[in-house]
């Protein structure tokens, strides 16, 4: 059964505005997928749609085998999707502690036993547990948000531009720590700038083009693909690639 | 000196029934993003609930519960009623909004029980000194009662799931509800909770005085400035607010004579903000 599929999304942040404009993707159970594209192609607003952050024009988004499109975010987290956004994505008023509690809110029971794995997998959490989040360093906020989505046991981790703002080598770091995650059985649809990272670590990918993946494909090949190269992993212009849609598929 | 210390330690007492409702100000601030400025007429409905509370047998303590469930459950109507579908428009439309609703409670107020004065029926205490320094034992007991609710709040935004919840969704509203915290049900409780403290503030001001429809607006200003002052959205900045200005409006009737008092709000608000814009803890949540 797929886990995510998402079939001709449209929307944007307002009423008028339309940012993704027919996307259709797919996460299969325990996979991680990239979306890479030029910036403004609508890659950060494609996962607010499907989290519930921002609420669908028209199109499906099934999750778990239900259609979640234009549920509540609260709603769709509550299904086992997590999603981590790109800024603002801890309590920073808040202690480490606390922001895990948060991320916990919708299984109490289980609480106290994922904070105590969690301090287990990343020790640095438990050192820093009565600290303000906002005290944290840009790595360390960034795993403290992906440890407060963990909280929530999700089945699809959404993460936007994970590495974004982070050293070369607490990137890299980061990217082993997402590994780890999915080898822990956790899918992973990632939205990221260092696309040859992220097309590394994926198994597939999508090329999203002004609102459309216009491309989709096993990552490796994705990757060693010249006009993806040339295009967008490193090149500016964002062109078109309608013409060529279907080729990785 | 003795002018001074009398007037810091009314200033002590005020500032502590201040801080009540000055704490359910910014925590709606901080949760709905408006400044909501039926706090003045709430703060009369509450003062006049626990009088009718009071009146009719009940304690001190069962009063001010029956003042803090007519305040919260009025306050939350008119959030619901007036107030929050405007604040999709911005804050200023809310906050004029929350004017006139506090306007119309105040004039429910009147219609029900009058213009008069009117004084909760307490024992009369004789006052005590030490030295030439007198305090009355009544004020120092809703001084401690005002103490005791402070720190319930606080213990209650510490340690409680629905007082993180709170926090975090005055911290982040959308990072709240991808964890699952519901912002209507967030914004409701901030109305209620918030809205109560004013009521029982309100009921606070008039065991320490007299009540009458105008108890609420005589002290909007202050409220407001405790809030502004200590950081809009912190409840510890509120507290915080609420000892300055006590202490600011009591120590300014020594200085500049009591008919310049209400200036004292206005005055701290220049000076704090003109030197930390942000008030003097920021937006720190807690």
């Amino acid at each position: 059964m797929t886990l995510l599929s998402v079939t001709e999304l449209r929307g944007g942040y307002g009423a008028a505005d339309e940012i993704v404009r027919g996307a259709a993707l797919t996460v299969e159970p325990g996979e991680i997928v990239a979306l890479i594209g030029p910036n403004g192609a609508g890659k950060s607003t494609l996962l607010k749609l499907i989290a519930g952050l921002l609420r669908p024009r028209a199109g499906h988004v099934r999750f778990k085998d239900r259609d979640v499109a234009g549920l509540a975010a609260p709603d769709i987290s509550r299904r086992g999707l997590s999603f981590v956004p790109q800024e603002r994505n801890v309590f920073g008023t808040m202690t480490v502690a606390e922001n895990l509690e948060m991320g916990g809110f919708l299984d109490r029971a289980a609480t106290r036993a994922r904070m105590d794995e969690l301090y287990g997998r990343f020790p640095m959490l438990a050192d820093k547990r009565r600290a303000a989040a906002r005290t944290l360093s840009g790595g360390q906020r960034q795993i403290l948000a992906m440890a407060m989505a963990l909280m929530n046991a999700p089945a699809l981790l959404l993460l936007d531009e994970p590495t974004a703002g982070l050293s070369p080598r607490a990137a890299e770091e980061l990217f082993g720590t997402i590994v780890a995650l999915n080898e822990g059985g956790v899918a992973i649809l990632m939205v990221e700038q260092n696309a040859l990272e992220a097309l590394a670590v994926s198994a597939r990918a999508y090329v999203l083009v002004q609102g459309r993946a216009e491309r989709e494909g096993r990552a490796a090949e994705l990757a060693s693909d010249p006009t993806v190269r040339d295009l967008f992993l490193g090149g500016s212009a964002p062109p078109m690639l309608s013409g060529n849609r279907g080729d990785f598929q | 000196m003795t002018l001074l210390v009398q007037a810091l330690l009314n200033g002590l007492v005020s500032g502590a029934l201040l801080a009540v409702p000055a704490i359910g100000f910014t925590a709606m601030f901080a949760v709905l993003r408006f400044p909501n400025f039926s706090v003045s007429g709430i703060a009369t409905l509450g003062a006049f609930a626990g009088y009718v509370a009071y009146g009719a047998g009940l304690q001190i303590v069962g009063s001010l519960a029956v003042a803090f469930a007519i305040a919260g459950a009025a306050g939350l109507f008119l959030d619901r009623a007036a107030h929050m579908p405007l604040v999709k428009q911005g804050a200023l439309p809310a906050a004029i909004a929350s004017i006139a609703s506090g306007l119309v409670l105040e004039n429910v107020v009147r219609l029900l029980f009058g213009n008069d004065m009117r004084g909760y029926d307490r024992p009369i205490a004789r006052d005590m000194r030490i030295g030439e320094v007198r305090f009355n034992p009544q004020q120092l007991e809703t001084m401690a009662i005002a103490l005791a609710i402070m720190l319930a709040v606080f213990a209650a935004l510490a340690f409680t799931r629905i007082g993180k919840a709170m926090r975090a969704s005055a911290d982040n509203p959308d990072l709240a509800a991808l964890k699952g915290i519901r912002p209507q049900r967030v914004a409701m409780m901030a109305s209620f909770v918030g809205m109560g403290l004013v009521g029982m503030g309100g009921m606070l001001l008039g065991l320490d005085s007299s009540i009458d429809p105008l108890t609420g607006t005589r002290v909007l200003l202050s409220i407001f400035a405790a809030a502004v002052l200590g950081g809009l959205g912190s409840a510890p900045g509120a507290v915080l607010g609420a000892f300055l200005i006590g202490i600011a409006e009591e120590v300014s009737v020594l200085v500049v004579g009591s008919q310049y008092r209400a200036a004292v709000g206005f005055f701290a608000i220049l000076i704090v903000l003109s030197l930390r814009p942000r008030g003097l803890l920021g937006e720190r949540a807690f």
